[in-house]
């Protein structure tokens, strides 16, 4: 009713925007895949102080729109404040956007988008 | 909902009062169905946003034990192994495939996390040391994901469920407000203007009955009139044969011809 | 008599590093530690011992840029040790270095093979493993200049030779490349210690060889340990294991026909540490591949712990022999513990998750 079938039968990777440590623990967890050459392509994107907003932005947008296989878009939290416009207008269902927790920052309920759609439809 | 104007265009006629009737009533069904449909949609809506709750908050312990566990392969590889398992990802052994969930005629997809089997990038890591804790991190890791997954589902059950939620009470009103009201009306002006035919037709018979009433009154009353004088007549015949006799018989016939 | 001469060119070294090994965090530093509620009260705590090196640290920092700050610590002793020693005894902090000059040259290598900027990289390479031309490095494109440049310009070409042609670089895992490497330069290091005319049959290549036999079981129970289950073969890893050791050769032997945890144990009963450690770890038992309970579950200590608790059990015994070199390799050992120590302390603070907190390896 909602989406048909096609929009989500090819999606099958999870995809990551966070940082170093959060990447690294779920590229162990076996998430990772990088497409083969030429113009391979990764499922997760590093982000350390120096990347630009930009740059976020931009694997966001690839993640969510360009790339038809991915069904879950992790995004670190902290990392989803440099791009709150973007997070907060995004209602797709798919890709599912899920925002976690990192190490140094601890998960704020607060913050979330889709809590907060919650906590709006309850009007709490 | 005032009156006239709020009513679909239709002559006020009794095929058209039955069309309406029928139209109101297949409203007032598919207002119950949809009612309870977005009923039970809401019900299990509700139950996914207090499920997507719980799940967020597990998340943050979840994701806490395994950025835990990372913390231990630091100290136990004793360096930095993040870019290493940056450039050895290749393929994805952790995959989600999506199947479809059928609430009250609303397909909601769910994500199932599976792994594929044979392909392990990370096998070696941590080979000389701390291995043992690369493959514990990788396990509550891969733990962690799997909450990450299901979270995920309710998400996406949460975002297609408001969406259409919103669609099926939007119609749910619209039946409540718009189409049960103006079906409601038509058929009170049709009833009113079938009535006001009904008066009228009414007054009408009336009218003739009254006519009709006058009419045999007069006559009644120019019948009575006439049998008086002809009684009279008899009497002054009688009278008369007590007096002289001629027109007894013809008299008397009359009278036979009328009794 | 081997140490008639020693204060004559060490003497000055000797005194320095005690020095140092005095400044070690002792069990009453980490008592306090384990008690600090923010990382903030762990920087104030870590300050008679850090001082100048947390000063420059923002508020609340973030447990890695901690543990960079202690190494930074590390660095500039050894810097300073390393730039008095001399003669032999420089040459032995050298071949100190090599084993951080290894991760970084495959780290280098990983970079290279996947066409990255390797020069991004340099910032990640142990400082310890830093040398002069490792810049240069970074000017090689592909895999067989990387090659030719680490033969040229890196003192680790011997280990390189005969072992890893630049195919293997581009074939081997990394891994495999990294551990051969390490067991070369552990099986140089071992005769270098017991061939150099300074130290040879003295007190340096007595303790030295513990360490080193130490450091050589360790690994090769570890590679065995690990690679249960993966796609390297009994052969292939027959040849990561370093040719000396109590385990060598016997146990070596055994160890490279292992198939299972039940087999390690086999290999290692013949030396009676590594026995007591198999069991106190709980491993061989039917507990599967060890004890991967995960995150929380293990509250025991693990095998590794208990390499490590040995490591610096070895590490202080050095400091009880008098002319020997070998307390500068303890001391870099027991700093690096420490420094691990401090970043574990700081990361169950930062994490909430106190009940671990005393994971730590204290020895002092």
């Amino acid at each position: 009713m909602a989406a048909p079938a096609s929009a989500y039968k090819d999606r099958q990777f999870l995809a990551v925007i966070g940082d170093e440590d959060s990447v690294t623990g779920l590229l162990l967890a076996g998430i990772g895949h990088v497409t083969p050459a030429p113009d391979s392509q990764k499922n997760f994107l590093v982000v350390d102080s120096k990347t630009e907003a930009s740059a976020i932005e931009e694997a966001f947008v690839r993640f969510t729109e360009e790339r038809k296989d991915i069904g879950i878009l992790l995004i670190n939290q902290h990392i989803a404040e440099k791009i709150r416009h973007r997070v907060d207008s995004y209602t797709a269902a798919f890709p599912a956007l899920l925002e976690i927790p990192s190490k140094d920052h601890p998960y704020d309920p607060e913050k979330d988008s889709v809590l907060r759609r919650v906590r709006r439809l309850f009007g709490e | 909902m005032s009156g006239a104007t709020n009513r679909e265009a239709v002559f006020p006629t009794r095929q058209s009062l039955g069309i309406m009737k029928s139209k109101l009533k297949g409203a007032q069904t598919g207002h119950d169905l949809l009612k309870r449909k977005s009923e039970a949609l809401t019900k299990r809506f509700r139950e996914i946003t207090r499920r997507i709750d719980e799940a967020k908050r597990k998340m943050g312990r979840v994701m806490q034990i395994a950025a835990f566990s990372l913390a231990e392969v630091t100290y136990a590889v004793g360096g930095d192994i993040g870019y290493q398992v940056q450039e050895s990802a290749k393929s994805a052994r952790f995959r989600v495939r999506t199947k479809q969930e059928n609430v009250s005629g609303v397909f909601l997809p769910a994500f199932e996390s599976y792994t594929t089997e044979g392909n392990n990038d990370f096998g070696l890591t941590g080979l000389g040391k701390g291995g043992q804790q690369v493959q514990r991190c990788r396990e509550t890791y891969a733990r962690a994901v799997e909450t990450l997954v299901e979270l995920a589902s309710l998400q996406t059950a949460f975002v297609i469920l408001d969406e259409v939620i919103k669609v099926v009470n939007r119609r749910v009103n619209a039946i409540e407000h718009v189409i049960i009201p103006r079906t409601e009306n038509t058929i009170k002006y049709i009833n009113s203007e079938l009535d006001e035919l009904d008066r009228e037709e009414f007054f009408r018979l009336k009218k003739v009955q009254n006519k009709k009433q006058r009419d045999t009154a007069i006559q009644d009353a120019e019948m009575r009139a006439k049998r008086e004088d002809a009684e009279k007549r008899d009497k002054d015949k009688e009278n008369e044969e007590t007096g002289g006799g001629g027109d007894i018989l013809g008299d008397d016939e009359d009278a036979d011809v009328i009794f | 008599m081997e140490g008639l001469f020693f204060n004559a060119n060490n003497g000055y070294i000797e005194g320095i590093v005690r020095g140092y090994r005095n400044g070690l965090l002792t069990s009453n530093n980490y008592n306090n530690l384990v008690q600090c509620e923010t990382i903030d009260d762990l920087k104030l705590q870590l300050g008679p011992a850090y001082g100048d090196f947390l000063a420059s640290l923002p508020p609340n920092p973030s447990t890695s840029t901690l543990a960079a700050k202690t190494t930074d610590k590390l660095i500039s002793e050894f810097r300073y040790v390393r730039a008095n020693a001399v003669g032999s005894l420089a040459k032995f902090m050298d071949y100190l270095t090599y084993g951080y000059m290894i991760d970084n040259v495959a780290l280098l290598i990983t970079g290279t093979l996947h066409e990255r900027d390797t020069r991004e990289l340099l910032d990640r390479c142990h400082p310890l493993g830093w040398f002069e031309t490792m810049p240069v490095l970074c000017v090689a494109t592909n895999i067989e200049e990387l090659y030719n440049s680490v033969l040229i310009e890196t003192p680790l070409a011997p280990y390189f030779k005969g072992s890893l042609s630049h195919q293997d670089l581009d074939e081997l895992n990394i891994e495999i490349v990294r551990n051969t490497l390490y067991k070369n330069y552990l099986e140089d290091f071992h005769n270098f210690v017991n061939t150099d005319s300074e130290m040879a049959g003295t007190p340096t290549a007595e303790v030295m060889t513990e360490i080193l036999e130490f450091e050589a079981d360790r690994r090769a129970i570890n590679i065995t340990l690990n690679s249960f289950g993966t796609e390297l073969s009994k052969a292939d890893r027959k040849k990561l294991y370093p040719a000396f050791g109590r385990l060598y050769p016997e146990g070596s032997f055994m160890l490279s026909r292992a198939d299972d945890i039940e087999g390690v144990r086999l290999a290692v009963e013949g030396v009676n540490d590594y026995k007591t450690y198999f069991d106190q770890a709980g491993m061989g038992q039917s507990s599967g591949p060890g004890n991967m309970s995960g995150g929380s579950g293990s509250d025991g200590k693990s095998l590794e712990d208990l390499f490590y608790q040995k490591e610096m059990e070895i590490s202080k015994g050095a400091f009880t022999r008098q002319f020997t070199f070998a307390i500068v390799y303890a001391w870099v050992k027991l700093r690096e513990q420490e420094i691990r120590n401090i970043t574990w302390i700081a990361e169950c603070i930062a994490q909430n998750q106190k009940e671990r907190i005393g994971n730590y390896i204290s020895v002092f």
